[in-house]
């Protein structure tokens, strides 16, 4: 309540004050609007800051602005996230970074809508990977995997459960043999041509990718740049940064089983620079061929019809033992004079 | 009481080789089956140590399957005539060996087979460690190596239709060779008596009866 009462003093708005389209007018123009005054208004209008308008923030803005020459205040990100800025102030991050060092206000989105790589891309600014991989490579094994393949807060954060994620990665400008990275909007536009990109797997578009989509993806030679990368990510991010106990220990995830495996998403990014998720089948990532050709995790990720056939292949090696065994004690007598 | 000979049958670098794969793959069975169901099995404690047991033995076992081959190629140079399946073999040998183990050798009769230094396996043996060591072995180590390394191995593990169809490969390889020990191990007891045959794999020396004589080793 605090909360609230302190926003609506700090950002009521000045009498006759200007309206978000006012300040579009200017602050949109890139060439006359310097690094943070520029604000890029798609990837604005998509966050929940967007619909609350400029003025909810920045309340003491003058109809003279600019020319008054005053540089107008704007909220504390406290005001509206009370529970969060305590949190974060209790975290070992409290006192080395500010809320905007790693949240641009007006691109600041949900956790969902936000891809593992961009979250990590933050983290990064600070805990260059480099150094990140050879600390945890003092205790985890395949340190480099890890860091690459999960968001930072996938362990760094108190969230209780995770799910898959499913991201496009393409190699660099479509060469043939350029690294990997995470596809841009405007990539996976220019490869699905006119159709809207999530049709690429989603041909039914139906918002919602089944096996039979994924495969058919996957083998799609059209798509040869392409590959999906699965991460685990966090469904609820949390803001103390602490690591809990059962992060150290490998069989958070990989002794999930398969039955963690069952729930997972494709995100696909969107032109105003957010992440869109779509549902995928149940356990899809489960298919031992081309669910997912690159995302396994040992332990969690193991296909049941793989195992069947192992089993078979084990039991026949039995067969002697038992059969031959068999035979062979019953005909034992046959043996003796010999 | 029956008349046998000795006959020195498997060179010490040979036997030494064969019992550090027999720990290295049961080491490397159980650690795997562990590692596939870590939920289910516990076998040596935490997952990350029975991950890098399971590393460390897969890399005794290259190692060692590298200086097997080294050794037959090289030094004693007899892996062809030894593991290779000769005409004769192919025509007929392979046929009259498992008429014997699946018939005959319930009825009573003698072993087809017999062994010498020179020819230690029958021609089934033959047959069959040609396709494991030739084989399933090499393509356990390799798809092993590019699952330890899938970083720097990316691009061969994208080449050969990605991580999850490798590592499957490497499961039900590793099955293959599971169920291969089942096998090895009872047709050891198949000798003129059931200890016959290990003896001469912890020793070197085998006691064969000179007008019947079988091995399997």
């Amino acid at each position: 309540m605090l909360g609230l009462a302190a926003l609506t003093l700090a950002t009521a708005p000045a009498f006759g004050a200007m309206e978000s389209e006012d300040c579009a007018g200017c602050h949109s123009d890139r060439d006359s609007m310097d690094g943070k005054l520029f604000i890029d208004q798609e990837r604005f209008a998509g966050t929940e800051h967007g619909g609350m308008g400029c003025t909810s923030c920045h309340g003491d803005i003058s109809d003279q602005h600019p020319d008054d020459g005053l540089v107008p205040g704007k909220a504390s990100c406290g005001d509206c996230h009370d529970q969060v800025a305590a949190e974060y102030a209790r975290s070992n991050h409290g006192s080395s970074a500010a809320c905007n060092d790693c949240h641009n206000p007006h691109e600041a989105r949900g956790a969902s809508q936000v891809s593992g790589y961009d979250m990590n891309k933050q983290c990064a600014n600070c805990h260059e990977t480099e150094d990140m991989t050879e600390v945890h490579a003092k205790w985890l094994p395949q340190a480099g995997v890890h860091i690459q393949n999960l968001p930072c807060v996938t362990c760094h954060s108190a969230s209780e459960n995770y799910v898959i994620t499913l991201y496009v990665n393409r190699r660099a400008g479509g060469d043939a043999y350029g690294e990997f990275a995470p596809a841009s909007h405007e990539e996976l536009q220019q490869l699905s041509g006119e159709q809207d990109v999530a049709k690429m797997i989603d041909t039914n578009g139906n918002s919602f990718i089944t096996l039979d989509e994924l495969k058919a993806f996957n083998r799609d030679p059209r798509y040869k740049t392409m590959r999906l990368a699965g991460m685990m990510t966090p469904e609820v991010v949390t803001h103390d940064f602490t690591t809990l106990d059962n992060r150290w220990d490998c069989t958070f995830c990989h002794a999930s089983g398969p039955a963690a495996m069952q729930t997972s998403y494709l995100s696909l990014p969107q032109q105003d620079g957010s992440q869109d998720r779509y549902g995928v089948e149940k356990g899809a990532v489960l298919h031992a061929l081309y669910g997912t050709p690159d995302f396994y995790m040992m332990g969690a990720t193991r296909s049941k019809a793989l195992n069947i056939a192992g089993i078979m292949i084990i039991a026949g090696g039995m067969v002697m033992p038992i059969g031959h065994g068999t035979l062979r004690f019953l005909t034992r007598k046959n043996r003796r004079d010999h | 009481m029956k008349h046998t000979t000795k006959i020195y049958l498997t060179p010490t670098p040979v036997r030494i080789w064969h019992w550090l794969n027999a720990l290295g793959i049961i080491t490397l069975c159980a650690t795997g089956a562990q590692i596939r169901f870590p939920e289910k099995v516990h076998l040596f404690g935490t997952f990350k140590s029975a991950v890098a047991l399971h590393n460390t033995a897969g890399i005794v076992v290259a190692i060692s399957f590298v200086l097997w081959l080294g050794y037959y190629l090289l030094v004693a140079r007899s892996l062809v005539k030894l593991y290779v399946p000769n005409q004769e073999d192919l025509q007929h040998g392979i046929l009259r060996q498992a008429w014997f183990y699946f018939f005959n050798f319930f009825r009573g009769k003698p072993n087809p087979h017999h062994t010498t230094p020179e020819s230690k396996f029958n021609p089934m043996q033959k047959a069959a460690y040609l396709v494991i060591m030739m084989v399933l072995v090499p393509l356990v180590i390799v798809s092993g190596f590019l699952i330890m390394n899938i970083g720097p191995m990316r691009e061969v593990l994208l080449l050969a239709g990605g991580l999850k169809l490798m590592v499957g490969l490497h499961f039900l390889l590793a099955c293959s060779l599971t169920a291969f020990i089942f096998t090895h191990v009872y047709l050891a007891t198949l000798g003129h008596t059931p200890f016959a045959h290990f003896v001469p794999m912890w020793t070197g020396w085998e006691e064969v009866e000179p007008s019947s004589t079988d091995a399997h080793h």
